[in-house]
């Protein structure tokens, strides 16, 4: 039992830390919160089982041309939803615009693909148990996507000019940073994260047009928790919040555990409302 | 009272009869539509219209919340949902006796109220983003407990809906009660909407600075709407079950959260015939096209992103005639100093505004460095000095907005609390900004009357139903603020827009507002920034003519020449102290005062 | 270099601009000859980093702006940066977050990377002080420091036309110096420099040409070498006309 809880709990932390990861990334990227992270998330699942199930295509395959899809989509939010609004003084124009957009494809997806969970395929014959791997893949696609991020803004331009526009935005303008391109790009970086979290998570949260709403919860939670645009501590946060679900699932049932997640959530944000270790933004006197 | 100053002319904003007729017509022709719609002894529309009542009541309530207050309370089908099981359970006899509808439907009220402030309190800490996550959430939990607690709400089976006695029950009688509640909601909303708290609510939301500095508390205003919503949406919520005869959780969906976010901002922020009209055509459309029941949603999202990048005004914005007739183009602002007598009402003498040895550092700078300050009622004083000298911090500081380590200031013999700035406005002290703050979808009298807020003496209750001190308030707070206006000369744009005015117009409006507090100090802040040569003439009369009468006035400008043409004293500030204070002759020929603009 | 070249270099007319609905500039003409010092004075208010913020395309604005010939109508900051004419803004704005070294790169983000890895250590070679500190996060600079840094980052992609805004605000006296020697022996190398300076005497010990900028527009324009200079700078920023004797 044990076992289930911790590689259940892990893995499913794990895809929350990683919609929480692609939060950040859109955010540093414009300042915006966007709805669009668990929308990601499902069109991962439902895009994979539509190529691998429907499609019949080779599994690397079909998981390449999820990334793309969510690059792509990514990109399209970025157009549509939040570069128009960015010149709006307005601060609640830009939560409805991706509310409205996210909205949208999820509709389309119940249309199309349907209201029902339908089941993703295995990916590796490895398992079953608790060292199943639909449970370290998500776990492995985290480590992966922090190490790949470290090194992109530590190693690469691209990487530092993002640090450098979530810093300022303003001075990286007047230096001749490609403001709207790098935007662009990171939108199309955080649909290829919201992507691989989907794929590789949807074997246990099935493919399903629903996961939209758990996902933008539940991966929000950890950036809230961990504040916001710190990726380790959505890291942290995604996996406690997957143990403490799976924990609370086996002690009282679902829907309390899913009580006791929005209580802890909403006390802890009354208690800090910057998260438990972010800090309020730096001024510039 | 000077007798002599000549009667203010309100027939230039009082609207004619003609705008009057064209006010109602729409209303009159909704409730003749509704009352009327029996007649059409149509069972299917009778449905459909008891659905778009039931939708409107708990609309009617969120559009505070949204559409004023501007919370983004994605999650409010929670409260629809506790509404219905609420009634639902309480006379179905299930659990407990049964009870009269008519009470269940009360005790739906008050616990919709209730749950309003749950759901409405974060709204205080939070930021918008992260409070319509933790509504969103809500709404979710709500639904899940419906489904897991089988005993009291039947889980997945759901539990039946009450039926009303007569003369409200099933068929046209249900729908004259939800007519008759739903014209209720319309008329209590539009009342507030109307009142002081109406234009606080709108205030908080577009221009939150100037409203603390008007006086204006969040917090309890906030829950005062949150508490009424609530409210709103229990009644909604019960009536709903009834409708429904039979509700399960699977009844309140995100979609209807959704929907009924959607009706307000098609509907438009700040109206309450826009939202009516958006929850009435959301009902009514997918009843008409029965293809499209499946993508409803779907085009409300659309709509909605429409909306956000096209017309963000919605609805509201689009009917909006008055505010398209086009403005004279060469408008000119003739303040009428001599009537500032009346506006300012001086009744007691004013208080001398101290800072004494003020100090206050960011991290490691220090921005002010031992202060002292001493503004005089019935004196101009100047306060100039370089870039980064802490000018606009020395003002934050006076307004409370930064805390000093050390040092106090002092309005006469009381020490002004630090970091409350809405509680400068009840020592009487005024500011305006660098940047005017102004809701540019209200006109320029609404704007102006927000500075008077804290002399209503009605509460939130009374303006709900227009109560004598409400209605008293009101009509004196209109005609302050045209008496202000007429003082600074922007009378004749009192009803328009505020965002179609030029920007020396809103610094004139900005200061219109400060004057409703009848203040004892008024602090400028670099008001003659983007103003004509003869508009900064203007602007150093009127400030003078304040001055004399009896209020002390602190102005920060840059304006060498304003300064020295008004001003009785000036103090110099260079990196936090001050470098030299005196007459304004004597400034100017201090020589290093001179080297310090000049940079030695 | 003499300053009757046919075409200056930047030639600004009828430039007007400001913030939403507040409007700042009227109407400015402004020009820059090749190698160039041109300061650019004011009272507080006046318009002066408005007017560099213009000038490269971070504000909209109105009026022609030609550079090196070509009409940089409706051209963003990139492009103007692209052109060659570079903007180091006010307040020592660096990125605390990455080491000095990586915001010297990103000065130079499109560059070919050997030209920019060049460019770079010529930039550090100006200011050797924070050569030794390359490897260090931008945070941990002094302030001088970081100012020396924003204008190394401007000096990465070899401007023609260099726009400082007040690159001696908050330093002390000797840092002071060290900069405005560095914008002379950028006037050395042939690079125009447009300086905005709130230190009068300072910035016109390192300049060729003087505007001063008061309430939006030019009140007065002269070559630095021209007598009672300083007497018609403090006339024009107090308001009072430059031509008339100081009334006593």
């Amino acid at each position: 039992m044990l076992e289930s809880i911790v590689s259940y709990g892990l893995a499913v932390g794990a895809v929350y830390a990683l919609i929480g990861i692609t939060y950040n990334v859109m955010f540093t990227a414009s300042r915006v919160f966007s709805f669009t992270a668990g929308m990601l998330g499902m069109l991962g699942g439902v895009l994979g089982a539509l190529f691998i199930t429907k499609l019949g295509l080779p599994t690397v395959v079909a998981f390449v041309l999820v990334l793309a899809c969510g690059a792509a989509i990514g990109v399209v939010t970025e157009i549509v939803a939040v570069r128009p609004v960015l010149k709006s003084l307005e601060q609640h124009l830009y939560v409805l615009s991706t509310l409205a957009f996210a909205l949208m494809v999820q509709q389309l997806t119940a249309i199309e693909w349907g209201t029902d969970a339908q089941p993703f395929p295995r990916l590796i014959p490895i398992g079953p148990g608790w060292l199943d791997q639909q449970f370290w893949l998500p776990l492995l696609a985290c480590a992966v996507t922090i190490v790949g991020l470290e090194l992109l803004y530590r190693h690469t331009l691209i990487g530092r000019a993002f640090l450098a526009i979530a810093e300022d935005s303003y001075a990286a303008r007047a230096l001749g940073l490609p403001e709207q391109r790098l935007r662009m790009a990171s939108y199309a970086l955080a649909g290829v994260i919201g992507a691989l979290a989907g794929f590789t998570g949807a074997e246990m949260l099935l493919a399903f047009f629903g996961n939209q709403a758990i996902l933008n919860f539940y991966g929000f939670v950890p950036v809230a928790l961990g504040g916001m645009g710190s990726n380790r501590g959505a890291l942290i946060g995604g996996l406690a919040l997957g143990l403490f679900q799976q924990a609370a699932n086996f002690l009282v049932g679902g829907i309390f555990a899913a009580v006791a997640v929005f209580v802890v959530f909403i006390v802890v944000l009354l208690l800090r409302p910057e998260g438990l270790a972010g800090a309020a933004t730096a001024r510039r006197v | 009272m000077d007798a002599s100053a000549p009667p203010i002319s309100v027939r230039a904003a009082a609207p004619s009869r003609l705008a009057r007729i064209e006010a109602v017509l729409p209303w009159a022709a909704l409730a003749v539509a509704g009352v009327g719609l029996p007649l059409l002894d149509d069972s299917y529309f009778g449905v459909i219209a008891q659905r778009a009542c039931i939708y409107w009541i708990l609309v009617a309530g969120l559009n505070l919340v949204v559409g004023f207050a501007g919370q983004i309370a994605i999650g409010w089908v929670a409260l629809l949902t506790l509404g219905a099981y609420t009634t639902a359970v309480l006379t179905a006899g299930t659990v407990t006796t049964e009870w009269n509808p008519f009470l269940a439907l009360a005790v739906s009220g008050v616990v919709g109220a209730v749950f309003g402030v749950v759901v409405g309190l974060p709204a205080l800490r939070l930021r918008t983003f992260y409070f319509a996550m933790t509504t969103l959430g809500f709404a979710t939990i709500v639904t899940q407990v419906a489904l897991a607690w089988k005993s009291v709400t039947g889980g997945g089976i759901g539990t039946a809906g009450p039926v009303f006695p007569w003369p409200f029950d099933p068929g046209w009688g249900f729908y004259y009660l939800c007519l008759i509640l739903a014209a209720l909601a319309t008329w209590m909303t539009a009342n507030i909407a109307r009142s002081r708290f109406g234009r606080a609510l709108v205030a908080i939301r577009d221009a939150e600075v100037a409203a603390e500095a008007s006086g204006i508390a969040k917090p309890a205003l906030l829950m005062a709407v949150f508490v009424f919503s609530g409210a709103l949406a229990g009644v909604a919520g019960g009536l709903f079950s009834s409708l429904q005869s039979y509700i399960t959780p699977d009844a309140f969906t995100f979609d209807l959260s959704v929907l009924f976010f959607i009706a307000i901002l098609i509907g438009g922020r700040g109206s309450i015939m826009g939202p009516l009209l958006g929850t009435i055509i959301l009902t009514v459309l997918p009843e008409f096209a029965a293809p499209l029941v499946a993508w409803s949603t779907f085009l409300y999202a659309a709509l909605l992103l429409l909306i956000v990048l096209i017309i963000p005004g919605g609805i509201a914005d689009l009917l909006d005639y008055k505010n398209r007739r086009p403005l004279e183009r060469h408008r000119e602002i003739v303040p009428r100093p001599e009537l500032l007598a009346r506006v300012l009402d001086r009744r007691s003498g004013g208080n001398v505004l101290s800072l004494s040895h003020i100090e206050l550092s960011f991290g490691g700078v220090r921005a002010i460095d031992g202060l002292d300050l001493e503004i005089r009622p019935g004196e101009v004083h100047g306060l100039i000095g370089p870039n980064g000298s802490g000018k606009t911090t020395t003002l934050n500081v006076i307004s409370g907005y930064y805390a000093p380590q050390a040092g106090e200031v002092r309005m006469g013999a009381a020490i002004l609390p630090p970091r409350a700035p809405h509680l400068r406005a009840g020592y009487r002290i005024a500011r305006t900004f660098q940047t005017p703050r102004l809701i540019g979808g209200a006109s320029v009298l609404d704007n102006v009357m927000i500075g008077g807020t804290i002399d209503g003496q009605g509460s939130f209750a009374e303006s709900l139903l227009t109560l004598p001190r409400h209605q008293r308030d009101e009509k004196q707070l209109r005609d302050a603020a045209l008496q202000a206006l007429a003082a600074v000369g922007l009378e004749q744009l009192a009803a328009v827009r505020a965002d179609r005015l030029q920007h020396s117009e809103l610094r004139f409006m900005e200061i219109a507002r400060a004057l409703m507090l009848r203040p004892t100090c008024l602090m400028l802040d670099e008001p003659a920034a983007g103003l004509s040569a003869d508009e900064i003439r203007r602007l150093g009369a009127l400030i003078v003519a304040i001055s004399r009468e009896g209020t002390a006035v602190l102005l920060v400008e840059h304006h060498a020449d304003l300064i020295f043409d008004i001003c009785d004293r000036v103090t110099v500030l260079n990196l936090g102290k001050v470098l030299a204070a005196g007459t304004p002759a004597e400034i100017r020929s201090h020589r290093e005062v001179v080297s310090a603009y000049l940079g030695a | 270099m003499p300053i009757s070249a046919p075409e200056p270099l930047l030639e600004v007319s009828g430039l007007s601009s400001g913030y939403g609905k507040i409007g700042v500039l009227r109407g400015i003409d402004l020009r820059v000859g090749a190698g160039e010092a041109v300061a650019l004075l004011g009272p507080n208010g006046a318009g002066k980093t408005t007017l560099l913020r213009a000038v490269s395309g971070l504000l909209p604005r109105s009026g022609t702006i030609r550079f090196a010939g070509k009409d940089m109508a409706g051209a963003s900051p990139r492009d103007t940066v692209q052109a060659g004419l570079v903007h180091v803004v006010e307040g020592h704005r660096v990125f605390t977050q990455l080491s000095v070294f990586d915001n010297l790169l990103l000065a130079g983000y499109g560059m070919k990377r050997d030209e920019r890895a060049t460019q770079v250590e010529e930039a550090l070679a100006f200011f050797p002080e924070i050569a030794a500190k390359r490897q260090d996060r931008a945070g941990t600079l002094s302030g001088g420091q970081q100012q020396m840094l924003a204008v190394a980052q401007g000096l990465v992609r070899r401007p023609r036309l260099l726009m400082l805004d007040e690159p001696s605000a908050g330093l002390s006296p000797v840092l002071v110096d060290r900069v405005l020697a560095a914008v002379a022996r950028l006037r050395e190398d042939g690079t125009a420099v447009l300086l905005v300076e709130q230190l009068i005497e300072k910035a016109l010990a390192v300049a060729d040409r003087v505007y001063a900028l008061a309430r939006g527009s030019i009140v007065l324009e002269a070559r630095t070498d021209e007598p009672d200079l300083p007497n018609r700078l403090e006339h024009a920023y107090f308001g009072q006309d430059v031509n008339a004797p100081l009334a006593s």
